[in-house]
């Protein structure tokens, strides 16, 4: 049966890497108008990351799917890889910004700790670029999604009875960190087969699913 | 020891406060929001700012503050942009 489906997906692999560009990137559309309406009202810096994080999300699945073609390729490639990190670092940071801001900075895409992340991002693009992998791409992300992890779960752990999402959020942090370290794996030692990366897709838009729903559920008035 | 007020709590506190008694001179608001002076000149100036709340002065020059529509929208939304942020640990 599995093998029939993987000889489906193989057959329509444009219709597929579409649909799963698109979802994703419509999934990321909604959080960030949702994220974007709360953090108006409140100017809540936590919010204002996170809301950009999947504002970057968003771009880096629309520049894969509609704007990796020759004869853009490379170039797109490059800027496709620094919105999909700094979709990261946002996401990473939403979680870290108490212990480095007292009030919040006055702009989230351009102030000093935020252009660090820019150069970061830039210089893993850049060097994935030259060395023709997405090794540096994986790496940091692994990296980042651990610690994202470890910081979730002691969340999870302070409030979790209280707030139900924490818990779903640690998963939703630990399941990135698996799609991240299956990539890597599948990616080099598996030699990019469809076969196996069909299950990091399906991963990653469960992931994508599990953040729509939080930021549905919770921010649906009580009635 | 009694926890520290998060930022978004001091702004709904405020923002009842106001609401609650329709006008509120700032003696006594800065009395009602348990802040420090300086403190206090800071929320106060940040929420005129966003469009939070009014400052009116009459014609004696007494001054008092009133709620906008936003200032009341973001109470109404208080408890989901709350309940956001601890969720997703922000």
């Amino acid at each position: 049966m599995y093998s029939e489906l993987y000889g489906f997906i193989a057959q329509n692999r444009e219709l597929f890497r579409f649909f799963y560009s698109v979802v994703i990137a419509l999934i990321c559309f909604i959080i960030v108008l949702k994220t974007d309406r709360l953090f108006r009202l409140s100017s809540h810096q936590g919010i204002r990351y996170f809301r950009n994080a999947f504002f970057f999300y968003g771009v880096a699945f629309i520049l894969r799917y509609f704007l990796a073609k020759p004869p853009y390729f490379l170039l797109m490639r490059i800027a496709f890889e620094f919105f999909m990190v700094m979709g990261g670092f946002f996401l990473f940071y939403s979680l870290l910004w108490k212990r480095f801001e007292i009030r919040g900075a006055e702009s989230s895409l351009f102030n000093l700790r935020i252009f660090i992340f820019y150069v970061l991002a830039i210089i893993i693009a850049l060097l994935d670029y030259l060395w023709l992998w997405y090794n540096f791409m994986f790496f940091s992300q692994i990296i980042l999604f651990g610690f994202a992890s470890v910081i979730s779960y002691r969340n999870y752990k302070k409030g979790g009875k209280e707030h139900k999402f924490l818990k779903l959020y640690f998963v939703v942090m630990v399941l990135n960190f698996i799609a991240w370290a299956l990539n890597f794996i599948f990616a080099d030692f598996f030699g990019w087969r469809l076969r196996w990366f069909a299950n990091v897709y399906a991963l990653n838009v469960i992931v994508f699913l599990i953040f729509l729903y939080g930021v549905i559920k919770v921010t649906r008035k009580a009635k | 020891m009694t926890k520290k007020r998060e930022r978004l709590e001091v702004i709904k506190d405020i923002l009842e406060v106001i609401r609650e008694k329709r006008e509120v001179k700032p003696t006594r608001l800065l009395y009602a929001s348990n802040l420090s002076p300086q403190m206090f000149k800071d929320y106060i100036n940040e929420l005129i700012e966003k469009g939070f709340i009014r400052l009116d002065i009459d014609e004696k020059d007494k001054k008092s503050f009133s709620l906008t529509e936003k200032g009341n929208d973001f109470l109404e939304e208080y408890r989901v942009i709350e309940n956001f942020v601890e969720n997703f640990g922000l």
